[in-house]
């Protein structure tokens, strides 16, 4: 299947500064992809790029199979870092020019978006007597206009509150369940874990990591254990000859082994035949901010 | 096409400044001309030997088709009135980051100047529209017998429309390259009096090289005129036999800004 996105060696400098060095990647379609960095590491040049907003000085990236073009953008809806409209405009008359330019959606759809991010109510408001968050609704209500099937959306929760957050996480797994594809940047890495299917991972322009977010954050098995017994559990986890972590407190006790090395049913049978009965046996996946710092740091 | 008139429009109909400035503008051409009527009118009453010699001279530079010259050489003053708005319109879009969001949206690098090049079109229209009907109201106005030459003159629209887009075009490069408002408007103004410094200054050397100041060339495509320039016939007949050097000058310059503009926003990045 041809990648909805198809991103090879791109380079872009400012002046001396290399802010992207040969980043290749494919977005495959119907996935959530996260664009991961530390501020700095090039995630919205790279989508500034994508959007024909930058030029990039090397390299180059296909829509759908084709070079980048003003047909393709239009089948994309796109929120790029800040949001972007005429002030002295109104919601509904800067989404008019949105529907104008794109093509994407009518009348209908521009009520039908100002409703799904809560903005109907404000519609006739102008831009400018808007909240953060509202205008920050306002660009994610562009995104959505005409239900393209490819979204590319910078930091969308940037200005939000908790309630407005968990409102745009709700509705990019939705949207993912409806088989859009989503290209996300973000530094938020606790969003990227809990919606992204896949991802990649820059710093200083340079691509760290990509693919799925369970194969980046599972680089290995930790098995994590708990008994009545946490100093008997220990002695007996201690036999296997594997790197543990102690945590007296949570009286836990965690194995590590190289990835897809961890065999679950015979640590539960040692522990047993070792007369210790098990309250916990999980395979804990690494947070994705700690697998972020190993990779980054 | 349509689309990029459409999308100019959406921008423009509820764009206050706009409409303040294009009433002004509405005033001020009609206020200049008939200033200069009353001017007029108070010279040809004047009894003394002064005053009729003068009205024989002149004749009625605000009858048909005398008016079509006097009409533009008057208006051209107040460019810098639709100058403001054009600045805004370009200026607007890079404080508001919408020449990044427009392209993001779906437009070509080309289709958004040229979409900025519909709004000078635009205004353009509207100064000539304007200028076209104080022509008429002050020529029938004017009129004392029954002149068939009415179009006679009537070139100087064309002139006048030329002679507007050029001057705005120059406005626009100025937002475009400068993008702050208030500092593209600040060097406009500053260049239209440098300009008329270094005119005077090219003038007094006797140099020709002021024919080709940007300002100056799209000015000389409207002479000073005829009842004032029959006062100095030779260099009345000098400047209009110009004319047409004039009109192939600013062409060129006008072609080449809007070439500059198309070109640098294919090429830079849109910050």
């Amino acid at each position: 299947m041809t990648p909805v996105l198809s991103i090879t060696n791109i380079s872009k400098s400012y002046g001396y500064i290399k802010a992207l060095k040969g980043v290749s990647f494919d977005v495959p379609e119907g996935s959530v992809f996260g664009i991961l960095g530390p501020n700095g590491s090039g995630k919205t040049t790279l989508l500034g790029i994508i959007m024909d907003v930058l030029r990039q000085n090397s390299g180059d990236f296909l829509w759908f199979g084709k070079p980048g073009s003003p047909e393709q953008r239009r089948r994309i809806g796109s929120l790029l870092e800040t949001p972007n409209f005429y002030t002295y405009l109104s919601g509904t008359d800067n989404l008019k020019i949105t529907q104008a330019i794109s093509g994407r959606g009518n009348r209908k759809d521009i009520d039908m978006v100002l409703k799904k991010v809560n903005l109907y109510e404000r519609r006739w408001a102008s831009f400018k007597s808007f909240s953060l968050g509202m205008k920050q609704r306002l660009a994610i209500g562009a995104a959505l206009l005409g239900n393209p099937k490819v979204l590319v959306l910078d930091e969308p929760t940037n200005g939000l509150d908790p309630v407005g957050i968990a409102e745009i996480r709700k509705l990019i797994v939705e949207l993912k369940e409806q088989g859009h594809t989503i290209i996300m940047a973000s530094h938020l890495l606790d969003e990227v874990e809990k919606v992204c299917t896949h991802a990649a991972i820059l710093k200083t322009g340079t691509l760290i990591t990509t693919g799925l977010v369970d194969e980046i954050m599972m680089d290995e098995d930790v098995v994590e254990l708990s008994a009545v017994d946490f100093q008997a559990l220990k002695n007996v986890i201690s036999q296997l000859g594997k790197e543990m972590i102690l945590d007296e407190r949570a009286g836990t006790v965690q194995i590590v082994f190289p990835k897809g090395m961890a065999k679950m049913d015979e640590i539960n049978r040692h522990c047993f035949n070792n007369g210790i009965v098990l309250t916990q046996l999980v395979l804990r996946k690494k947070r994705l901010e700690a697998r972020f710092f190993e990779l980054t740091n | 096409m349509t689309s990029l008139i459409r999308v100019e429009w959406l921008k423009m109909k509820k764009y206050n400044a706009f409409w303040w400035i294009m009433g002004i503008t509405a005033l001020s051409y009609p206020g200049i001309n008939y200033l200069f009527y009353v001017i007029y009118s108070e010279v040809i009453q004047d009894q003394s030997k002064t005053g009729q010699l003068a009205k024989m001279l002149i004749g009625n530079p605000f009858s048909f088709p005398e008016v079509w010259h006097t009409v533009a050489y008057a208006s051209s003053i107040f460019i810098f009135i639709p100058a403001v708005v054009v600045i805004m319109f370009i200026t607007n879009e890079y404080s508001f980051k919408t020449h990044r969001q427009n392209i993001i949206d779906g437009w070509s690098r080309s289709q958004f100047v040229t979409s900025k090049l519909i709004d000078v079109l635009l205004i353009t229209l509207l100064i000539t529209g304007l200028y076209l009907g104080v022509c008429l109201v002050t020529g029938f106005a004017n009129q004392e017998r029954l002149i068939k030459n009415t179009w006679g003159k009537s070139q100087f629209i064309g002139l006048f429309a030329l002679q507007t887009f050029a001057q705005l075009s120059i406005a626009f490069l100025i937002g475009f390259v400068v993008r702050k408002a208030f500092l593209a408007l600040g060097i406009f103004f500053f260049y239209i009096i440098f300009e008329q410094f270094l005119v005077a200054l090219l003038r007094y050397y006797d140099s020709s090289a002021r024919f080709f100041l940007p300002m100056e060339a799209s000015d000389r495509m409207i002479p000073v005129p005829g009842f004032l320039g029959k006062l100095d016939p030779e260099i009345y007949k000098k400047a209009l036999d110009a004319v047409q050097q004039q009109v192939f000058i600013v062409v060129i310059y006008t072609a080449f800004i809007w070439g500059i503009c198309y070109w640098v926003n294919r090429k830079r990045d849109l910050k």
